[in-house]
C-alpha cells in the first residue's frame, strides 16, 4: 500500500512542486493549504508524515506540531519543518514542539524526496 | 548723642542728672517706679540706663533682667553707695559710678562707654556681613560644582533656584522655562502655600514679563494662560501667601542658554536685598547658562544617536524581511526548474537543457546573495549568535578544500596547503571560519587563471612580526600576542593598489565588471572582515596587478584572556540588542578561595548565572564573571555577597579581594567599543 504525506503550506506552488515529486516517488499526497485545514486533514487521514511550513495564517506550524506531537494517537507521525527562517531560536522551538527533522528555504526537491522515504521506506 | 534712661527714686538726684545730661545734648528720660521703666523699656530701646542701687521701693534685679532681654546693646551704668551690691546685679554693670559722682565723670563715663559700645557694633555688624558674603560665595562655589555634575536642563535649573534660595533664602520664585516649544513651564518654590488669586495674579505676571522681554514680533515661543503649566514645591503648608507678597523686595533676572533666551526667574523676600543679593543672584543666573548649552547640545546628540540606531535596525530588519520573503518565491522556481530538469516532465532538447541550467545557476546565485545579505545584516545587528569553542584550523581546512576541490580541478587550478601548525588551538567559531575560508578559497579560484596555483597556509604569529601595508593600519594595529594566521595566496589578476583599501568594503566589488563576469554577491569580504571582527582577529591583503594576491586572516589563540573577552564582547553586544546591562566582577586571592567561592552554591547560584561567564586563569587566581540578562540590581546584589563571604573568611584568606566590578547598562554608552575597551583594560590592570 502507498504510503500517505500531508503536505501543509500556504505557498500553493511550493505544495504542487512538492506533490509532484512525491507522487513520482510513489507516494499518496494530500496538500492543505493552512494551518487549520492542515490539523482537520492530519486527523481525518492520518497521514504517515506530514512536511509542514512554519509561517501560515491562523494556526502556524510549530502550533499544528505541538497539538499532533501532545496527542498519543498522532504523536508518532514524523514531522518535517520547512522554513524560510533559519535563526537558531526558531530550531529551538521546533526542538521544543517535536519537530523531527527541519528543511530551511530554499530546499533541494531531493533532499526532501530522500528524507521521506528514510522515514516511511525501513 | 544718646537715650539715657535713669531708674531712681530720688527726685533730686533725676533733676540733677537730667539737667547735666540735657545741657551735654543727652537725651535724658526716668523712671520713678518699676512700672514705669518696664512701660518704658516696652515702648523703645535707651542706650544707656544709669540705676540707682540706693532703690528701696522696687526690686532692681527684676528691671536689670528685664533690660538684658532685650539685647546686650543696652549698657547698664550703677550708681552706688557705701553698702555692697548683689553680685548677680554687679556683674552685668558696664560700669560703676559713686553716688556724689561729679558732672564731669558722669559726662565721660557716659561717653567713653557709648564710644565702645559704638565700635562694638560696627564690628559686630561687618563681622555678620563678612560672614553672609562668605555663606553666599560658598554657596555659588557648591552650586556651580553641582552644575558640572549634570547634563539635564531641567536639573540645572532646579540646582540654580536651590542655590538662591540657599544663599538669599527668598520667600518665594518664580521661575519660567520651556520644557519644549510649546511647553511652558512656572515652577514656583515657595516657603508657604500660594493662594488661588495670588497664583492667577502670578501666571499673569510671568505672561507679562515674558511679553516685555522681546519686541512684540520677535517673541520666541508662544505662551499664554492656557498653555502655562505650573510646578510647585511648597516648604511649608501650614501658611499661605497671598497678595502681600507682591509687596515684598523682588529681583528678576533673565536665563539665557549660551546666547539664546532659556526662561526667566523672579524672587521675593521680606526685607530688602542688599546690592551683595543682587550680585550673588545675577552671578548664578549667568553661570547655569553655559552648562544649560551643554545640556542642549548633549540633548541633540542624544536624539540623533537615537534617530541613527533606529535607522540602523529598521535597515537590519528591512533587509532580513525582504530576504525571507525573496526566499519562498525561489525556492518555487528552483523546484520548478528542478523538476523540469529531472526529466519526469519528459525529454528536454539540448537547448532547453541548456537554458533551464542557466535558470537555476542564476536561481542559485540569487539565494547565495540573499544568504549574505542576511548574514550581514545579521552580524550588523549583533544578532548573529557564535558558538565559540577551542577549535583545531585544519579540519575547517580540510572540509573546504575537499568541498572547493572539484571546481578548482575545473579550472586546472593547484590547490596547495602549507601548515606550519596544526596543535594550537584557537577559540573560534568553526562554521563561521569556514565561511570565511570558502569565501577567500572561491575568490581566489574565480580570479585565477586557468592553470594557476593557490596555496593556503597556516602558521602562529606574534602580532608584532606581522607585516602589513599601511592602508589596513587601523585593522591591524590594536591586536597584540599570539595569533594563528591563514593565508590564501593565488596567483591570479591581482588587485590594483588604489583599490587595495576597499575590497573589503560592502558593494565595492559590484562596480567592479570583472566581479559581475564572475559572479557574487561582493558581500564575501565584507562578511568575512565582519567575522574575523566579531572573533577579535583581523583580515586584510596584498596585490600586484598582474601576479596575484594573498589575503591573510589572524584569530587570537585560545587561552583565558583571548576566550573571556570574546565571550565579553558577545554579551555586551547581544545585551545592546536587548538593553539589558551588564556587569563583571573579578576576584583575585588565593587558588583555595577561589575554588571556595566556586563551590558555595547558594553564594552564585544559577539564576545569576544563567547566562554569564565564568572564567578561571590557569594559575587559578582569577576569577572573572560576567553577569548578563538580569538587571543591575541583581549585579549588585551578587556582589554583595560575594564581598560580605570575603570579609567573613578575611582572616583564613588575608590576601583576597574584589579586585574590579563594573556593572554598565547599554543605555549608559553611545559605543559600545568604548565600552568594551573600558572593560578589557581594567581586566588587563587586575591580571597584572
Amino acid at each position: 500500500m502507498q504510503k500517505k504525506v500531508l503536505i501543509v503550506d500556504d505557498e500553493q506552488d511550493i505544495v504542487e512542486s512538492l506533490k509532484f515529486v512525491l507522487e513520482a516517488s510513489n507516494f499518496d499526497c494530500y496538500c492543505a493549504y493552512n494551518g487549520e485545514e492542515g490539523l482537520k486533514m492530519a486527523k481525518e487521514v492520518s497521514p504517515d508524515l506530514i512536511i509542514l511550513d512554519v509561517m501560515m495564517p491562523k494556526i502556524n506550524g510549530y502550533k499544528i506540531c505541538r497539538l499532533l506531537k501532545y496527542d498519543n494517537k498522532y504523536k508518532n507521525i514524523p514531522i518535517l519543518m520547512v522554513t524560510a527562517r533559519s535563526q537558531d531560536e526558531d530550531r529551538l522551538i521546533g526542538e521544543e514542539t517535536g519537530v523531527d527533522e527541519y528543511i530551511t528555504k530554499p530546499f533541494e526537491l531531493d533532499e526532501i524526496v530522500k528524507k521521506v522515504e528514510g522515514y516511511l521506506n525501513k | 548723642m544718646a537715650k539715657v534712661l535713669f531708674v531712681s527714686e530720688d527726685m533730686k538726684k533725676t533733676k540733677q542728672f537730667k539737667e547735666i545730661l540735657e545741657k551735654n545734648s543727652h537725651e535724658f528720660f526716668s523712671a520713678d517706679n518699676q512700672l514705669a521703666a518696664f512701660d518704658f523699656i516696652k515702648g523703645f530701646t535707651p542706650d544707656i540706663i544709669i540705676l540707682d542701687t540706693q532703690v528701696k521701693g522696687f526690686d532692681l534685679k527684676a528691671v536689670n533682667k528685664k533690660i538684658k532681654s532685650y539685647g546686650d546693646n543696652v549698657l547698664t551704668i550703677l550708681l552706688v553707695g557705701e553698702e555692697t551690691i548683689e553680685q548677680e546685679l554687679s556683674k552685668s554693670a558696664n560700669a560703676f559710678l559713686q553716688e556724689a559722682v561729679s558732672g564731669d565723670l558722669l559726662i565721660s563715663t557716659i561717653n567713653a562707654n557709648l564710644r565702645t559700645k559704638n565700635s562694638l557694633e560696627m564690628l559686630s555688624s561687618s563681622n555678620q556681613e563678612l560672614a553672609r558674603s562668605l555663606y553666599q560665595l560658598n554657596v555659588l562655589y557648591n552650586t556651580s560644582s553641582q552644575f558640572a555634575g549634570t547634563l539635564d536642563k531641567n536639573r540645572l535649573l532646579d540646582i540654580m533656584v536651590e542655590g538662591m534660595d540657599k544663599s538669599l533664602s527668598f520667600g518665594l520664585s518664580c521661575a519660567l522655562t520651556f520644557r519644549s516649544e510649546n511647553e511652558p513651564v512656572l515652577i514656583i518654590t515657595s516657603l508657604y502655600q500660594i493662594s488661588d488669586r495670588l497664583l492667577e495674579a502670578l501666571k499673569l505676571r510671568t505672561i507679562l514679563n515674558y511679553k516685555s522681554l522681546f519686541k512684540k514680533n520677535e517673541i520666541p515661543f508662544e505662551l499664554n494662560l492656557e498653555n502655562l503649566k505650573i510646578e510647585k514645591h511648597i516648604k511649608q503648608s501650614n501658611k499661605e501667601f497671598d497678595f502681600s507678597v507682591l509687596r515684598y523686595d523682588n529681583m528678576f533676572t533673565p536665563i539665557n542658554m549660551s546666547e539664546n533666551f532659556f526662561g526667566f526667574i523672579e524672587i521675593y523676600r521680606e526685607s530688602e536685598f542688599t546690592t551683595e543679593d543682587a550680585t550673588c543672584f545675577q552671578t548664578l543666573a549667568q553661570q547655569v547658562s553655559l552648562p544649560l548649552k551643554s545640556a542642549s547640545l548633549y540633548e541633540e546628540i542624544k536624539k540623533t544617536n537615537q534617530k541613527l540606531e533606529r535607522l540602523e535596525r529598521l535597515k537590519s530588519e528591512f533587509i532580513s524581511i525582504v530576504s525571507h520573503e525573496l526566499r519562498t518565491p525561489l525556492t518555487a522556481i528552483k523546484n520548478a526548474l528542478d523538476i523540469l530538469l529531472s526529466g519526469k516532465t519528459g525529454a528536454l532538447t539540448e537547448a532547453m537543457d541548456n537554458f533551464i541550467n542557466m535558470a537555476k545557476r542564476n536561481v542559485v546565485r540569487l539565494s547565495g546573495i540573499i544568504n549574505d545579505l542576511l548574514d550581514l545584516s545579521k552580524i550588523e545587528a549583533g544578532k548573529m549568535d557564535f558558538k565559540f569553542l577551542n577549535t583545531k584550523i585544519e579540519p575547517v581546512l580540510e572540509y573546504v578544500k575537499t568541498s572547493l576541490n572539484e571546481v578548482a580541478k575545473e579550472k586546472k587550478l593547484v590547490l596547495k596547503t602549507k601548515i606550519e601548525d596544526n596543535s594550537t588551538d584557537i577559540y573560534a567559531d568553526a562554521q563561521r571560519l569556514e565561511q570565511v575560508l570558502t569565501n577567500l578559497i572561491s575568490n581566489a579560484i574565480k580570479f585565477t587563471p586557468e592553470g594557476g596555483e593557490i596555496e593556503i597556509g597556516t602558521k602562529i604569529v606574534d602580532a608584532k612580526e606581522i607585516k602589513y601595508n599601511s592602508i589596513f593600519e587601523s585593522e591591524l594595529k590594536n591586536l597584540s600576542g599570539k595569533y594563528l594566521m591563514v593565508s590564501v595566496k593565488d596567483t591570479g589578476i591581482g588587485i590594483a593598489q588604489d583599490d587595495l583599501g576597499h575590497v573589503f568594503d560592502q558593494f565595492a566589488q559590484i562596480e567592479n565588471s570583472l566581479s559581475r563576469k564572475v559572479g557574487g554577491s561582493g558581500l564575501g569580504l565584507p562578511i568575512a572582515r565582519q567575522l574575523m571582527d566579531a572573533h577579535n582577529g583581523a583580515i586584510w591583503c596584498e596585490s600586484e596587478l598582474e601576479k596575484g594576491s594573498v589575503f591573510y586572516f589572524v584569530i587570537p589563540v585560545a587561552e583565558g584572556k583571548n576566550n573571556f573577552l570574546l565571550n565579553l564582547k558577545q554579551t555586551i553586544q547581544k545585551s545592546k540588542v536587548k538593553n539589558s546591562p551588564v556587569a563583571i566582577i573579578n576576584i583575585k586571592g588565593e587558588k583555595e578561595i577561589i575554588d571556595r567561592i566556586l563551590e558555595e552554591k547558594n553564594l552564585i547560584n544559577k539564576n545569576y548565572l544563567n547566562n554569564s561567564v565564568i572564567e578561571i586563569e590557569d594559575n587559578s587566581t582569577v576569577l572573572s564573571m560576567i553577569i548578563s540578562d538580569g538587571d543591575k540590581f541583581s549585579a549588585d546584589f551578587l556582589k554583595k555577597k560575594l564581598q560580605g563571604y570575603i570579609h567573613s573568611i578575611s582572616g583564613i584568606y588575608p590576601n583576597c579581594a574584589i579586585m574590579y566590578s563594573y556593572a554598565v547598562s547599554p543605555q549608559d554608552s553611545t559605543d559600545e567599543w568604548e565600552l568594551i575597551k573600558k572593560v578589557q583594560e581594567s581586566y588587563v590592570n587586575i591580571r597584572e
